[in-house]
């Protein structure tokens, strides 16, 4: 008997399906009500503002999976953007290639700290981070002496690649950094869903003990979660200094909670196991144009914005206990091929089943 | 049927913890197409045993073999990649991941991509190959106990598993459940394997098993053909006294009703429950797994209270929504659960000792009387016999047996009128189960009320006053004592006749 | 005294960091033992030590409250716009800042109770949405002109040296100290927090038990923001931001455990007069608030990490100093 022809729909997709018709939902509300609201500009700002809350939210979801989190993102974001501005206003020529890298290594490295104390110290994520939020901002401002790194020393090509356009179709622009997020959460999506490595991080988060025992190396695997979130946040430095261009010692403040609501609003359990890279992309996606859309309705004032969010964290955890909680309750039960029993068997059988 | 080469052998296996001998000098073959039961008290070493084979400790003395070559993980990783698997009693697997994906996790040297198509069809295989139908895209923390088992037990077929060590499997499952395992295990022997089952439900190592192994205090008694032996001469080897010697519980008068419940109902898991418990009597609830007896007692102690019916106490009525309630009017509930449900393990023995009778320490203002707490736990750990080092000590340093007294002292210091006890002696070995009993009687001579729920048919039989038997989440009758016989019992439970 | 030692090994230690602190601290500047200085001392922080000692008992329990801070920026905000419209008299806008924290922590206790939230996810999102909700009212500015009482019972001692948030702040330790240690509230404050599955099956009522104490954190968190707007003469939107740092570092350094089940009220006390002095000790020396922000981050992490490390230790070597109880059986 063919079992892939009754396919269930997997909690996963039915969350990606939901956020969808959320995000539909509201283009469509605000639509309505918004004047020029379905305006390649309006399309243009959300897809900017984005990049960076989508590969922080990607960065997110590596180490929530497991479960575990970090609440340095948006302090590895503020090292790498200061330390890759600092880097570029000292050598203007240098190629943008290396300015890449060299936020995505000093995001690497600052994961790979956080990684050490969390896989091998035995200490809780919430508590490594905490602290590490704090000692990253240490660090910067330290190093920074209290300067800013301004715009106007930065590369030409920074500004550039901010408005830098790969398509363009009747107002609505496709711009690179947009499409560099995009390619970020394809990627991983992928890594999650298809690669080994990513399969076990889900294995960890959904049952620690189990994964032990049948011999993931659950330590090693988390130390390098937490240096592809660090890269990752490095890489999301980079794009800061690009769309922001000035960088002070408190830049990507605040940033670390928003990657965990929009992992979260995307159902990534805070609980490890559960959610996809592409559920995080659209809880990104959905609370900017939320946030967005809202601006323009002229009785909601701009200071909205984090109530806003809280309110949707609220309710996306809400909405994914109660989805759980009704998966739960239908238990299924193994079937057997159906063999010849005995008369007793077949009593015993009878009684016990409802 | 077995061969005569051994897959797993064990020479003079030896193992301390300490001060105590888990193990000496063990000696035992395993042979490939064959149950080979274990038995044995608590204490005996059988979970020693299967932690040494299974990697998670190694022996002081002594070696193994797998197949003639030598055999020693280091872990359970590589004893598992060696072939030698293990289920427990509570399933082990990723309840978010898919059906396949438990059963292909850890395995090596299968690439670095994951092609989920094709695991499932190969999950379907395995499955099928033991009977099991499931669908593979299915998140395994959907699946029952029974299911979960048995994906575990394809995830040891998947991994070529040579030997597979049986834990008390079916301590969870009910009758058409286990039966349903068995079906697994006929099909694990067809296919090669040797099986190592350990049990403490000696019907099921009679109905199952080729040979059996009788362990006692860390040695290796005997390992005989189970056709030839009889659940006497087990239990004889198991304890090395008569079985005759066991606590026999008499009769003595009865007082009042205490107890009384009407027609006790919760929709979807029992209705129309009634009967009456006397002071000084001991009411056995025998049943299947699933019947329903830990739910009504759930429902008198208020952690899922009763939707219809009533509770009578003393001849008054009373609403019992809360184990508060419960405890108020004098209903006290010992888990079966003991593990997780037990004890505060860093807290100590008086806190653990008076966390049901908070109350009665604490004045007005919410200040625990201190002095008062200390007599009463010294009063309950002079009559249990619990040693420790002070009344300040934290319970996790207490051995398991001392654990459980100062849990059944929480009980007693809340001087219930009813004490429900359920599956008191489930796990515990022969010998400790007759000084269970022994009290159980005491307390019912002073005039408590208790009703016993097990699943030990000879344990209810020797034990009650009365015996009340629930199928399905019904009563099916309530037999005295002197009516009832296991057969008639069985029958009650079963639904036959 | 030895056995005390023994048993509160964790107390003793951070009692010697804490006399090595302020050691240093007076070496820098004699001035330091005065009892003015140590007035300030903790003047300076009085919200934070405020709350920490409500977070003890909340992660004592086994749940944490993130939202602290914003529940003390949120209610203050509330106070000051209430003020500055004039809606009601300035006592009874006190009262109504309190309710909203209390409504605050009813919400994020449903929340965790009746939904099974788990408590990390929704103070998160308290902290976020209820943050939110302080700049909503306030935006940009900042609201000040507070009636004259209100300033002097904020900035200026009330009995002796002490002003009436230290006076305020003494009597909640007092009296956090005695609920945990002697009353049967506290008892079950750290039965729950160790399983909660024997609390509810020994009569505890667990879900009104962390309702309540999700509501009491809000509420002492509302206390202490307006205390901290009497302090300061005016409140903003960021009023209190990023405070939860402070106050997690110090209930965890103080030895309770972040799973729950275990820790003491002295410790807490000795961790906050701890991590006082450190900050003082570099204010006074300096050194710049965020880098004081990031010592305090690696002291949290210290806090967590040192006794895992002991333990990990202990278990190499299980017999270096250690105190033989009676065995348990494996």
């Amino acid at each position: 008997m063919s079992t892939s022809s009754r396919r269930r729909l997997r909690p996963d997709r039915i969350k990606e399906l939901s956020l969808f018709g959320l995000i539909a939902l509201s283009v469509v509300v605000f639509g309505s009500v918004v004047e020029g609201y379905l305006s390649g500009r309006f399309f243009n700002r959300v897809t900017t503002s984005v990049v960076v809350v989508v590969i922080l939210a990607v960065a997110q979801s590596l180490v929530i999976v497991s479960r575990n989190i970090d609440l340095s993102v948006g302090s590895i974001v503020g090292v790498s953007a200061y330390l890759t501005a600092d880097f570029l206003q000292s050598n203007a020529g240098a190629n943008p290639v290396l300015a890449v890298v060299i936020a995505m290594a000093v995001g690497a490295a600052l994961g790979a700290f956080n990684g050490a104390i969390v896989a091998y110290g035995g200490v809780p994520a919430i508590i490594v981070t905490l602290g590490t939020l704090a000692l990253f901002r240490t660090l910067v401002s330290l190093y920074s002496g209290g300067a800013n790194v301004t715009a106007d020393v930065l590369p030409d090509w920074v500004i550039e690649l901010n408005a830098s356009t790969l398509v363009s179709a009747g107002g609505f622009d496709l711009r690179t950094t947009f499409l560099v997020a995009i390619g970020v959460v394809v990627v991983f999506q992928w890594v999650l869903a298809r690669m080994r490595w990513g399969r076990r991080l889900y294995a960890i988060g959904s049952n620690p003990d189990a994964a032990a025992q049948a011999g993931i190396p659950a330590r090693r695997l988390i130390l390098l979660s937490y240096i592809g979130t660090g890269s990752l946040a490095g890489l999301a430095g980079f794009m800061f200094m690009v769309r922001v261009g000035t960088i002070s010692a408190t830049a990507g403040s605040g940033l670390e909670l928003e990657s965990v609501a929009a992992a979260v609003v995307g159902g990534v359990s805070i609980l490890g196991g559960a959610g996809t890279i592409l559920g995080a992309f659209l809880g990104a996606l959905l609370i900017d144009t939320l946030r967005l859309s809202l601006v323009r309705v002229p009785q909601v004032s701009e200071f909205w914005r984090d109530a806003v969010l809280g309110i949707l964290v609220l309710l996306a955890v809400i909405a994914d206990s109660l989805l759980s909680r009704r998966l739960s309750g239908r238990v299924v039960d193994v079937s057997a091929v159906e063999s010849a029993t005995s008369s007793t068997a077949t009593a015993v059988k009878g009684a016990a089943d409802a | 049927m077995g061969e005569l080469v051994p897959v797993l052998e064990m020479e003079d296996i030896s193992k301390r913890f300490g001060a105590t001998r888990a193990l000496q000098d063990v000696a035992l073959q395993l042979y490939p197409g064959e149950v080979h039961a274990l038995v044995g008290e608590n204490g005996a070493g059988k979970s020693t045993l299967i932690k040494i084979v299974t990697g998670i400790h190694s022996p002081d003395t002594g070696k193994m073999l797998m197949a003639g070559g030598e055999y020693s993980p280091r872990d359970p990783a590589e004893a598992q990649r060696q072939g030698v698997a293990a289920i427990y009693q509570e399933p082990s697997i990723f309840p978010d991941l898919s059906v396949a994906e438990n059963i292909f996790i850890g395995h090596q040297g299968r690439g670095v991509l994951v092609d989920h198509r094709q695991m499932e069809r190969e999950a379907v295989e395995v499955l099928a190959r033991l009977d099991i139908e499931l669908d593979p895209a299915l998140p395994a923390g959907l699946l029952s106990v029974a299911g979960q088992q048995a994906v575990e037990i394809a995830k040891a077929m998947s991994l070529d598993a040579k030997v597979l060590i049986m834990d008390e499997p079916t301590a969870a499952l009910s009758a058409h459940e286990v039966s349903r395992l068995f079906r697994q295990v006929e099909r694990l022997k067809e296919l090669g394997v040797a099986l190592l089952f350990i049990s403490h439900r000696l019907g099921e190592v009679f109905e199952i098993s080729d040979r059996v192994s009788v362990f006692r205090d860390g040695h290796h008694i005997s390992t005989r053909p189970t056709a030839e032996v009889t659940e006497e001469s087990l239990i004889r080897e198991m304890v090395g006294r008569d079985p005759a010697d066991f606590f026999v519980r008499n009769p003595h008068p009865q007082g009042e009703v205490v107890l009384a419940v009407s027609d006790l109902g919760r929709r979807g898991v029992f209705d129309g429950i009634s009967f009456e418990v006397r002071s000084g009597e001991v009411l056995g609830m025998a049943g299947l797994v699933g019947a329903g007896r830990t739910d009504v007692a759930l429902a008198l102690f208020g952690i899922a209270p009763a939707e219809s019916g009533s509770i009578v106490i003393d001849g008054a009525e009373v609403v019992i929504s809360s184990p508060r309630d419960a405890l108020r009017n004098g209903i006290a509930y010992l888990s079966e659960d003991r593990r997780r449900l037990g004890l505060s393990l860093p807290q100590s023995i008086t806190t653990n000792v008076t966390l049901a009778t908070l109350p009665r320490y604490t004045s007005g203002l919410g200040v625990v009387d201190r002095a008062a707490e200390r007599r009463d736990t010294a009063a309950i750990r002079e009559r249990l016999g619990i040693l420790a080092a002070s009344l300040d000590t934290p319970v996790e340093l207490l051995s398991g047996g001392n654990q459980q007294k100062t849990m059944l002292g929480r009980w007693l210091n809340a001087e219930p009128r009813v004490l429900i006890l359920d599956e008191p002696t489930r796990g515990i070995d022969v010998g400790a189960k007759a000084e269970v009993h022994r009290f159980i009687d005491e307390l019912a001579r002073a005039g408590m009320a208790i009703i016993m729920i097990s699943s030990d048919l000879p344990e209810v039989l020797a034990m009650s006053d009365r015996i009340a038997v629930m199928r399905e989440g019904s009563l099916r009758g309530i037999r005295d004592r002197v009516d009832a016989d296991q057969e008639s019992v069985m029958a009650l439970a079963v639904g036959v006749g | 005294m030895r056995s005390w030692i023994r048993s509160h090994r964790w107390e003793s230690l951070l009692a010697l960091i804490l006399i090595a602190t302020i050691v240093g601290n007076t070496i820098m500047a004699p001035v330091y033992l005065g009892v003015g200085n140590i007035v300030n001392l903790f003047w300076l922080s009085i919200e934070k030590i405020i709350v920490a000692v409500a977070m003890a008992f909340v992660i004592i329990n086994g749940e944490i409250d993130l939202s602290v801070a914003s529940v003390m920026g949120f209610s203050a905000a509330v106070l000051a716009t209430l003020h500055e419209n004039a809606v009601v008299p300035f006592g009874i806008a006190i009262i109504i800042a309190l309710v909203v924290a209390a409504l605050a922590g009813l919400i994020q206790g449903l929340a965790v109770t009746k939904l099974g939230i788990p408590s990390l996810v929704v103070t998160l999102a308290g902290l976020i949405g209820f943050r939110g909700a302080a700049r909503v009212l306030l935006e940009d500015g900042s609201v000040g002109d507070f009636p004259e009482w209100f300033d002097r019972l904020g900035q200026r001692t009330l009995v002796g040296p002490l002003p009436f948030g230290l006076i305020l702040f003494l009597v909640l330790l007092a009296l956090g100290w005695f609920v945990l240690e002697r009353t049967a509230f506290g008892r079950k404050v750290y039965v729950t927090g160790n399983n909660p599955a024997v609390a509810k099956y020994s009569g505890i009522n667990v879900e009104w038990l962390k309702l309540r104490l999700l509501v009491m954190s809000a509420v002492v968190a509302g206390v202490a923001g307006i205390l901290f707007a009497a302090r300061l003469g005016s409140v903003r939107g960021s009023l209190a931001e990023f405070y939860e740092l402070d106050i997690i570092t110090m209930v965890l350094l103080g030895g309770v455990s972040i799973f729950g089940g275990s820790g003491s009220m002295l410790g807490v006390a000795l961790a906050m007069f701890t991590v006082l002095n450190i900050r003082n000790g570099m204010g006074l020396a300096n050194v710049d608030g965020i880098i004081q922000t990031g010592v305090v981050g690696t002291l949290l992490i210290g806090s967590a990490l040192v006794p895992n490390v002991i333990q990990r230790f202990r278990v190499r070597f299980p017999t270096v100093g250690r105190y033989e109880p009676d065995a348990a059986e494996p």
